[in-house]
């Protein structure tokens, strides 16, 4: 009889990282499905693009690399869903597929791969097709399925939707961010079943809201407008990129919020959540440095 | 006194399936009478004793077969009344050649002259319980193996204002301790008295696990009317018996780092551990049984009163062999699922600290491949330390034992929660275990 001698722990978690990955899928779905309702098919073709693009080109890194392939862990499709999902519902195909390669390769691969890249690779991906082709990443789409006809976002005219209109997403803006019913469907799901934890969700949304506010716009608008939901509950939340403690991750959430209040203000862009989770990405590893927990029997005096 | 519910971080391993322990728990304790027992003369943590018996030579139980070595060193007692079959090493669990006395069986159960008992636990000499517990050979049972005379030893300008019982058995699988508390709870009591007697300390708390809601009964009945000796009710969460854990759930007191329990005066010892001390006062007994948890993929999953020294294989017959073909065997452990060691061969004898015999199947058993870890801090907030697993896994595996000292990796209690919990099946525990051997091998050559 050969007995296995691989040491303790002898039991692990079920909740691997395909587990995680794929919960992330789930609660991505309502922003989908919506997404399809108001955009029409383009949409869809732009998610399949990007998601089939993402992994494509994880797998063809991984395999130039000479490293194992690990494209179902699920890490790469959920970067291509989520960079669709940041694509106006009208952009080129072809963006989506240079969007998909800039996040994977650039970002993620050359950095070390899934887990030690410093920044979310679909929020770069994004920042970088918005500032190489500002005409495609702004050209809205009124929904229902009309043809090309540019307009303008919530953002440049806050007065011209109601909040509910706002809420449930009949307005142009990216093709997963507008609905925030379904939004927020997703982060109950990705709350429910422990993926995440609230603090960098209700951190950031907050942050923005008072910052908003303080600014002199509609707190509420702010909220229900632009990326905002969509960045708090799928962006400023990926693991990789977000601090670990949780006193760092409300600072780290807050800071972006304050960003993208900030941009959103007083900047040339109409909407600043990109850049504010970016900006935080970096300042992830410090925060965690400082903000960290206290570790059993050190920094306090013994008892009496 | 503070009363905290329970301690920060922790997993709960094995929760759907009543923490592997529906099997064993309602199993009361059957004894088992073994062929041969090897008695390992390094059975607790400290230098080996030194056999002072020859093969061939006839042993009634209870005598002695190795003397002490050391300030940590404990006597082994004869678990059998026979013949020695031989001297020498054997394989043990954790190492191939320990050094180790085998007798064969006679089972006439002769026992030796023992040492006169010091009677009922209200009038026994204080002074003479400590004595007593050495001269038994008793460590700690519940797997640490930490002689508990040492644990005793009260040094000058020390002082112990509370003794814990730790009933906690947060491991998984294991029941031995359950089954204990139920059948003899006033044993562990009279235990726990006669430490605190020895050391004239006036609150002594039994600590359990609110998933054995049973044994807080039995063990509530058996403290009534016992002076300063109560029972504490604990949530259920791994590693809620880790010493430190228990103190601060306790007591509201942190251990400082590097420091013992005793410098915020207090001292823990297993449920089991303090059953064998009131064997040692009252009946003047040796520790030359225990009660053993067999359970995983046997027939019949019991709780065993084994003779120390009674290998594995004999455990597994007595509960009806394993229920897997020899192919889909995959590993058998000693101890809970989150600490126990992988068992390297059934002839391995069970020592004065095995609580469990667990066995896997090949499913069960597969090594689980690393992948790269995604940051997602669930290691951070498992750890009942406070540590940072996912950092001190990238300082160790770059051999930065300087940095990985300054994360604190020798605060790591090995408790495995974060190679558990870790998504990406990172070998955490495992490693951080390395780090420390290795950073206390070389502060070892530095002194030496």
């Amino acid at each position: 009889m050969k007995l296995n001698l691989n040491p303790a722990p002898h039991v692990h978690s079920r909740q691997d990282t395909r587990w995680l990955m794929g919960n992330v899928l789930i609660a991505l779905l309502p922003c989908c499905v919506a997404g399809v309702v108001y955009f029409g098919v383009p949409a869809l073709m732009l998610m399949a693009v990007s998601m089939a693009s993402a992994v494509l080109f994880e797998a063809l890194w991984q395999k130039l690399c000479g490293r194992k392939l690990l494209i179902a862990d699920g890490s790469a499709a959920v970067t291509g869903l989520i960079l669709a999902l940041n694509l106006p519902p009208r952009a080129p195909w072809w963006l989506a597929v240079m969007g998909s390669a800039f996040a994977v390769v650039i970002v993620k691969g050359l950095f070390g791969g899934l887990g030690d890249n410093f920044i979310n690779p679909a929020m770069a991906a994004r920042a970088l097709l918005l500032a190489s082709w500002p005409k495609f990443m702004t050209a809205w789409t009124a929904p229902s399925g009309l043809d090309a006809v540019t307009s303008a976002t919530p953002l440049m005219t806050p007065a011209a939707w109601t909040p509910l209109e706002l809420f449930l997403g009949r307005i142009p803006g990216c093709i997963g961010e507008t609905c925030k019913l379904a939004i927020l469907a997703g982060l109950a799901w990705l709350l429910i079943t422990r993926t995440i934890k609230w603090h960098i969700p209700v951190a950031m949304m907050a942050s923005l809201c008072l910052f908003s506010w303080i600014f002199g716009k509609d707190p509420v608008a702010a909220a229900l407008s632009g990326g905002a939901l969509f960045g708090a509950a799928f962006m400023a939340t990926d693991y990789v990129t977000c601090p670990v403690h949780p006193a760092a991750q409300m600072i780290y959430a807050a800071g972006a919020g304050l960003v993208a209040a900030v941009i959103r203000s007083y900047a040339g862009y109409p909407e600043g959540v990109t850049y504010g989770i970016l900006l935080m990405n970096a300042a992830a590893p410090l925060l965690d440095k400082c903000f960290r927990r206290r570790v059993y029997g050190h920094g306090r005096e013994a008892a009496k | 006194m503070t009363m905290l519910k329970t301690f920060r971080g922790g997993v709960h391993p094995l929760h759907g399936d009543h923490e592997g322990k529906a099997q064993t728990r309602g199993e009361p304790t059957r004894a088992i009478e073994p062929k041969t027992v090897t008695l390992l003369m390094g059975m607790h943590l400290g230098a080996p004793s030194e056999p002072c018996v020859k093969a061939g030579d006839r042993v009634k139980l209870g005598q002695v077969v190795g003397t002490p070595v050391g300030f940590l060193g404990l006597p082994v007692h004869a678990s059998v009344s026979g013949e020695v079959l031989s001297v020498g090493p054997v394989q043990s669990v954790s190492a191939p050649n320990a050094l180790a006395v085998t007798i064969k069986n006679d089972f006439r159960d002769e026992w030796a002259e023992l040492p006169a008992p010091l009677g009922s636990v209200e009038d026994c000499p204080a002074d003479q319980i400590v004595p007593a517990i050495r001269a038994a050979g008793i460590c700690g049972m519940g797997g640490a193996a930490f002689p508990t005379h040492v644990k005793l030893a009260v040094k000058e300008g020390q002082f112990c204002d509370t003794i814990i019982l730790n009933g906690a058995e947060c491991e998984t699988h294991l029941t031995c301790d359950h089954r204990l508390m139920l059948e003899n709870s006033d044993r562990v009591v009279d235990g726990l008295r006669a430490a605190m007697r020895a050391l004239n300390v006036p609150r002594g708390v039994i600590a359990i696990e609110d998933n054995k809601p049973d044994a807080i009964e039995a063990m509530r009945r058996a403290a009534e009317g016992r002076a300063g000796v109560e029972v504490a009710a604990l949530h259920t969460k791994y590693p809620q018996g880790g010493e430190k854990q228990l103190i601060q759930v306790v007591t509201g007191r942190e251990v400082p780092s590097g420091k013992l329990p005793l410098d915020v005066h207090v001292i823990v010892m297993n449920v089991g551990t303090a059953a064998a001390v009131a064997e040692a006062v009252i009946d003047g007994k040796p520790l030359i049984s225990r009660i053993t948890t067999v359970t995983g993929h046997v027939d019949r999953p019991s709780n065993l009163r084994v003779r120390v020294g009674t290998p594995v294989r004999e455990l597994l017959e007595a509960c009806g062999g394993i229920s897997l073909p020899e192919d889909r065997v995959g590993k058998v452990v000693m101890g809970g699922a989150m600490t126990g060691f992988p068992c390297p061969g059934l002839e391995v004898p069970v020592a004065k600290a095995n609580n469990g015999i667990v066995v896997y199947d090949a499913k069960e058993a597969r090594e689980t491949e690393e992948t790269p870890c995604i940051r997602c801090g669930r290691c951070v907030d498992a750890c009942p330390m406070g540590l940072n697993p996912y950092l001190l896994k990238h300082l160790c595996d770059a051999g930065d034992m300087a940095r990985a000292q300054k994360e604190c990796v020798m605060d790591c209690i090995v408790c495995g929660s974060c190679s558990y919990i870790c998504p990406a099946h990172r070998h955490l525990t495992q490693t951080f275990k390395a780090m420390k051997d290795a950073i206390a091998a070389e502060a070892k050559k530095g002194k030496g």
